[in-house]
């Protein structure tokens, strides 16, 4: 930002503190005093801002935030909040009510003024926005506001005795009449400066957050100090308050507007591939151990100690719930062990103790392969469980549990089969389908029953969330904090060694959470090697996409930015659809949504939905990635 | 992600590429390292756990030992004894006889309470099935629906178990099939439908014995005559019910929370049950929160009409808590008492966080799965026949002689001058043991006289208190007669006979709730005493009714004060005068003295704590029960990642609390520089800001690659905990997603 535009805004922010409101900005007394002051306000400050250009966006988030404020302070004289959109507008509401003492004529226009404000309201933004308008209106309604102003001034010499709140207002009045000075003497300045678009931008950005931090100043301020001495009382410091109660911080950070962060991206930097990632893991040496290694080492054989203590409390019918910070997987497996250890102290039991280890990070589990496996374990390999509804596999599991338990055993107490289901991260965030309600309460259900026991991980700090009162009492949990600090994705060890854990595949998670999702398929060369075992037509069509979708990019400017993290723009199906029927690719749309989903199925493809259903279908990849991948399906 | 993994298959195994699988042990078969792995690792740990180090490596070897002979036990005892405790020289059979008392000790008070919590709800759940059932011969109902609204109270939780035990008690009373559906269930018509059909169908599969022919069951129910119905087809239910040969042909669909139900849903399927009603006979239960007013309020009009309603209370929340706790806490069954801290939190928490009563049971359930795995005192609780002189090892008087409570025991005897006892108690074991035998009578005593005294109090019934406050206070601070007495003093005449009366009646039968018998032969003198004091009171009303007075009056009660006003001079004057009491009267404001010396005298408690040998018998640590059933998950996750080194204590990471520091794990530095971020978070300058931290210029100088790889796995580990989602506003941006941990 130019220095001199700069200090142009600030000045004009010096001023504006002192001009006061009497009322909260949505007062429906406070109407009449505005009638037309508004738009010109409106319009001049665009002007001033930002050179003719209009600049929007950030009037109308930053209002609503305002008047929120205001809401929330509700002190009568809050002066801050709408000082910034409608500067004039106090310009204006101020004098009448200066002159009320004096002269009555502030009163007469109040009710057409009513009438008026309320259709005005609309267009008043309108022209606001787009930021034309004719000069004069505009400065007939400062002159009117300084002459009121004077003539506020004028009355109070005249009258002499000041009191202390007309005092105030006396200084309003006056301050009115120098800032309308220095907006003619800006407006003047600007005219000859012709500013850039870009700083107009920047310029715009700058008051919302000078004037926030005005609030306080002006609060401070407000002991009848000349307006002059206001440069130190606006000084906003650089960074965040710090310190803020969470609640608190959630709001100061989701301020509309506050979003500011650099459009720096990850361009310049190489990003890692899973060949790459893999080769370092495996030759850095210090990426080999991790340096907490030992500490680590300790913190794991504690929670190792309460291992008889958990099993304890699976065989009174508690289910385990370990969490905190770290990958607990080994734990588990551990835990499995030591379970099984115990169990294998006589045969007998050993064969009806049934250990299940879910691993919740895969994104394909299902609660029906959960059931199977159950059921396999309880019936034999021989045994198949009638597919169906969850709900009526776990009726029929429960079934065939109390069945086995009754008939196949001779001594049923001992001999009935006992199933533990060791659960890792029971509230995966990755997977789609666990942390929904239907899937929770099948698995409480399934917990509940009495030959059943659950011991699970959960990884996330809202997991208390996943339940209500009733399925944690089904559950009957006992949580045990089992921070853990192992990483998710551990070391690279010797093959078979237990010291592995990868619980998620690295590389993918950060590329999808950066939009990159291109990289999952193995980048450009997975695209090939899909494309390559599929029919000629698969490989035409995605060709045509991939043009499309090119032409997409061309025709939208082609930066990378306007397309979320990368990816590609979307090309409408419809449209898709009929160029691949001219081009003798498919016939009917049912063989074309048999090659798309192809596509999907290796991900090299995604579709989404707008507003009013039309479906887009769009590529995971960059526009440099297209056009190499385009190379190659036509060579 | 199976393609990325094939890069790598020296990486994984089967077992991680597979989400579900039966776990097989590593060492199962027969290789013998890994079964001599388990027992070190387990030694090592149980050393840590002991307190003293030097007795450590003893107890390895002792330990050693043991878990031999643990193993040779558990084959054949069905029931597994505790881990030894004393560092591990626990004798097994201490340890197992810890067990076993705990597990006689348990499902004596698990039968109690579900006896409770079976009564609790029985008249209700009578009342219901014979509305179900009468509903049917009924003949003002016409076609309508019979419809039980049951007023259940706000407490999901407790619901629960009332559906339960409905669907139990109606379907063994009207032989109907009855189905549950809850509103997260069911977000349609169409999944309502099937839910209905598929439980109505399912049921007798599982009724009817064999597991296995489930299945065909249910083919009989779609196809016996060909036909396949669909599964939402009411249809197919009434082919199903014809098919089982059912005359009856009862359905029961109970809503149970009905107000989260959208009212629409409601009348749809309402309107789908009347027109069935003539084939199938479906009746519903609504489970209602707040009234039967506000439920139809939200309910058509047309659809009210086509409902045959009755209204059940059920008892409320609060009532089965007192139950539970009197039979289960308070009650002589307790082998176990838990003392008045962790009562008053148990007791809070259900009243403040509404948690159900199952979570109270398992709360004291866990309290005693805690005292007898933890405490190796507990082994007192045996009865004595198991309980020998041989069990008790060295440690265990050891240990007695280190309680708080001994040292107030033989501090009390060196003020009563008892110094050999006391000298006897410090040195002599087998004095120790024949003490500590004696505490268990001494106990039980303390442990009558405690509910006997509450039982008298609560059955005086003269100040409003819950039974569960009056135990608790008991227990912390003693009996407090106080406002008993007050209230005792301002009886009339012709209430103190009644109250007496009360009390006796309360000797003789003593309560059944607290499983405490009538202790009239133990009271004689105290029963003769109340008599007494009654028959003079009687005869002393008699007295005072022949003398033409109206009423008694002690020097206690209000009426016996009189306020005078009186004018002098245009200036009032206030005056008390004490009325004038008769002889009467005074004889009988000296019987009250005598009745509350008497109660003073027999209703008494010490606080628990005042006992000698107490802990062997009570048990009140909160922390266990708080963090076990209370997690605080966001400070375990704050903290561990704001302060990793206190968890694990290492020295580099030991001067940063708060702030960043390189040596810290990844995660962690990723994580305070999150707590900076707005809410949108910009990778590249997470990125650039962590890599000069960590970069080639700081003190652990990594190389750009390889902290990438960190950075990697930190932000991955991130996203795995939920603090960042993927976000499209900008490329190259995440956004963040928790602020409140």
């Amino acid at each position: 930002m130019p220095p001199r535009r700069k200090s142009t805004d600030q000045h004009e922010l010096v001023e504006r503190p002192s001009r006061k409101r009497p009322l909260p900005a949505d007062d429906p007394y406070e109407i009449p005093d505005e009638d037309d002051a508004i738009p010109s306000a409106k319009r001049q400050r665009r002007q001033s801002q930002d050179g003719g250009t209009p600049s929007k966006g950030n009037a109308t988030p930053r209002k609503q935030a305002d008047f929120l404020h205001s809401d929330l302070a509700s002190v009568p004289e809050e002066p801050e909040s709408l000082t910034e959109q409608t500067p004039s507008k106090k310009r204006l509401g101020r004098p009448p009510k200066a002159l009320i003492g004096g002269t009555p004529r502030g009163k007469p226009s109040t009710p057409s003024a009513l009438r008026n404000s309320l259709v005005d309201d609309t267009p008043l933004k309108l022209r606001g926005l787009n930021g034309v308008d004719t000069p004069s209106r505009r400065g007939i309604a400062d002159r009117s506001a300084r002459r009121k102003s004077a003539r506020a001034l004028i009355d109070r010499v005249l009258e002499g005795a000041v009191s202390d709140d007309e005092d105030e207002e006396q200084q309003i009045a006056r301050e009115i009449y120098e800032s309308s000075e220095e907006e003619e003497d800006e407006e003047n300045t600007q005219q000859q400066e012709n500013l850039a678009d870009e700083e107009a931008d920047l310029a715009a950005t700058t008051p919302s957050k000078t004037g926030r931090g005005r609030g306080g100043g002006r609060r401070r301020g407000r002991g009848g100090r000349p307006p002059g001495s206001a440069t130190a009382r606006r000084k906003k410091s650089p960074t965040p308050p710090r310190d803020l109660p969470p609640h608190e911080q959630y709001f100061y950070q989701n301020k509309p507007g506050s979003n500011k962060t650099s459009n720096n991206t990850l361009s310049s930097l190489d990003l890692l591939t899973h060949e790459e990632y893999f080769s370092l893991l495996r030759d850095e040496p210090g990426l080999q151990k991790d340096p907490h290694e030992e500490q680590i080492q300790t913190l794991q054989s504690h929670h190792i100690a309460s291992f008889p203590q958990w099993a304890f409390e699976l065989s009174q019918g508690f289910s385990v719930c370990l969490y905190g910070y770290g990958s607990k997987r080994r734990l588990l497996h551990q835990f499995a062990e030591y379970l099984s250890s115990s169990f294998s102290s006589s045969s007998s039991e050993e064969q009806n103790n049934k250990i299940i280890i879910i691993n919740g990070h895969h994104r394909t589990l299902t609660i029906r392969e959960i059931l199977t496996t159950i059921a396999l374990a309880v019936g034999g390999p021989t045994f198949r469980l009638p597919s169906g509804n969850p709900l009526a596999m776990i009726q029929n599991l429960f079934s065939l549990l109390s069945s086995s338990s009754s008939s196949s055993s001779p001594t049923p107490p001992s001999g009935s089969p006992k199933i533990t289901l060791l659960f890792s991260s029971l509230d995966s965030p990755l997977s789609p389908t666990l942390r929904k309600p239907a899937t929770q309460s099948l698995l409480a259900h399934l917990s509940s029953h009495p030959l059943i026991s659950l011991a699970c991980t959960v990884d996330t700090p809202d997991f208390p969330l996943l339940w209500d009162s009733s399925l944690r009492s089904s559950f009957n949990f006992a949580f045990h904090d089992c921070t853990t600090f192992a990483p998710f994705s551990g070391p690279v060890g010797p093959v078979g060694s237990e010291t592995k854990t990868d619980e998620m595949d690295v590389i993918s998670e950060v590329h999808e959470l950066l939009g990159r999702m291109g990289k999952r398929a193995g980048g450009k060369e997975g695209v090939a090697f899909v494309l390559r075992s599929l029919p000629e037509n698969a490989r035409k069509l995605f060709g045509l996409i991939v043009g499309e979708v090119l032409v997409a990019f061309e025709e939208g400017g082609g930066s990378a930015g306007e397309f979320g993290g990368g990816e590609s723009p979307g090309v409408e199906y419809r449209m898709l659809y009929n160029k691949a029927v001219e081009e003798f690719i498919c016939s009917s749309e049912m063989a074309f949504r048999t090659l798309l989903k192809e596509f999907h199925d290796h991900q090299i493809i995604t579709s989404h939905k707008d507003s009013i259903g039309t479906e887009y279908l769009s590529l995971p990849f960059r526009k440099e990635e297209l056009e190499s991948i385009l190379e190659e399906l036509m060579s | 992600m199976a393609e990325s993994h094939d890069d790598n298959p020296a990486l994984f195994e089967d077992d991680d590429n597979r989400a579900v699988y039966i776990f097989a042990p590593a060492g199962h078969g027969g290789s013998p390292q890994q079964e001599k792995a388990r027992p070190v690792k387990r030694r090592k740990f149980t050393s840590k756990r002991a307190s003293s180090s030097s007795a450590a490596a003893a107890a390895e070897v002792v330990r050693e030992g043991e878990a031999e002979m643990e193993r040779a036990q558990t084959t054949t005892a069905a029931a597994a004894a505790f881990p030894p405790l004393f560092g591990g020289k626990e004798s097994v059979e201490a340890a197992a006889l810890r067990r076993q008392v705990f597990d006689t000790a348990w499902p004596v008070l698990d039968g109690r309470i579900k006896n409770v919590l079976r009564e609790a709800n029985r008249t209700t759940l009578e009342d219901v099935s014979s509305f179900i059932r009468d509903a049917e011969g009924d003949t003002t109902r016409g076609t309508r629906i019979p419809a039980g609204f049951i007023i259940t109270g706000p407490n999901i939780a407790s619901q629960d178990l009332l559906f339960e035990q409905l669907s139990e008690a109606l379907g063994k009373a009207t032989q109907a099939r009855f189905v549950r559906l809850r509103a997260a269930g069911v977000p349609n018509l169409k999944a309502a439908l099937k839910k209905v059909i598929r439980d109505a169908t399912a049921q007798v599969s599982s009724d009817g014995g064999g597991g296995g022919d489930g299945d065909e069951d249910a083919k009989v129910t779609f196809g016996r005559d060909g036909r396949k119905y669909l599964d939402y087809d009411l249809e197919g239910l009434h082919a199903f019910l014809s098919s089982q040969q059912d005359p009856l042909k009862r359905v029961i669909v109970a809503f149970e929370d009905s107000e989260a139900f959208e009212s629409s849903l409601l009348t749809d399927l309402l309107a789908l049950f009347h027109s069935w009603q003539g084939r199938i006979q479906f009746s519903v239960l609504f489970g209602i929160a707040t009234s039967v007013e506000l439920f139809q309020a939200r309910l058509l009009k047309s659809t009210a009409r086509q409902l045959f309603g009755a209204k059940f209370d059920v008892v409320q929340a609060d009532l089965v808590l007192d139950n539970v706790f009197k039979s289960a806490i308070a009650g002589t069954q307790a082998t176990l008492r838990l003392g008045p801290a962790l009562l008053r939190n148990l007791l809070d928490r259900q009243r403040d966080q509404v948690a159900g009563i199952r979570v109270f049971i398992s709360s004291i359930k866990y309290a005693y799965m805690c005292h007898f795995y933890a405490n190796p005192l507990s082994v007192l609780l045996a009865d004595e026949k198991s309980l020998t002189r041989q069990l008790l090892q060295p440690e265990h008087l050891q240990a007695v002689r280190t309680l708080d409570s001994f040292k107030a025991h033989v501090e009390a005897a060196v003020d009563a001058r008892q110094l050999n006892h006391a000298q006897s108690l410090v040195e002599d074991d087998g004095y120790l043991v024949k003490q500590m035998v004696e505490q268990r009578q001494k106990k039980q005593d303390y442990l009558m006289q405690l509910l006997r005294s509450l039982h008298l109090l609560t059955s005086m019934d003269l100040v409003p208190s819950r039974f569960t406050d009056l135990y608790v206070s008991a227990l912390a601070g003693g009996l407090d007669l106080t406002p008993t007495i007050d209230a005792i003093k301002r009886l009339g005449a012709d209430d103190v006979p009644a109250l007496i009366n009360r009390l006796l009646a309360a000797i003789q039968t003593g309560n059944p709730d607290l499983d405490l018998p009538g202790w009239e032969d133990e009271a004689e003198d105290l029963i003769s005493s109340l008599t007494e004091i009654r028959d003079e009171i009687e005869a002393l009303a008699e007295q005072a009714r022949e003398k033409g007075q109206q009423s008694l009056k002690s020097k206690f009660t209000a009426q016996s004060k009189i306020l005078r006003t009186t004018v002098v001079a245009q200036k009032v004057q206030l005056s008390q005068d004490t009325a004038k009491l008769t002889e009467e009267d005074k004889a009988f404001g000296k019987t009250i003295d005598s009745l509350v010396d008497l109660l003073t005298h027999h209703i008494y408690s010490e606080p628990i704590d005042s006992l000698f040998l107490h802990q062997a018998w009570a048990y009140d640590a909160e922390a266990p029960y708080r963090d076990v059933f209370v997690p605080r998950p966001g400070t375990t996750f704050e903290r561990a990642l704001t302060r990793p080194h206190g968890y694990l204590g290492c020295e580099c990471c030991s001067k940063t609390t708060g702030t960043l520091s390189a040596t810290l794990p990844t995660t962690c530095i990723l994580y305070q520089l999150y707590l900076e971020t707005g809410s949108l978070v910009n990778v590249a300058d997470l990125w650039s800001a962590y890599y000069a931290l960590v970069g080639e210029d700081s003190d652990v100088g990594l190389g750009e690659r390889e902290a990438l790889v960190r950075f990697y796995r930190g932000l991955a580990e991130l996203r795995l905990m939920g603090f960042v989602k993927q976000s499209r506003k900008k490329a190259d941006h995440v956004a963040k997603v928790k602020w409140l941990l």
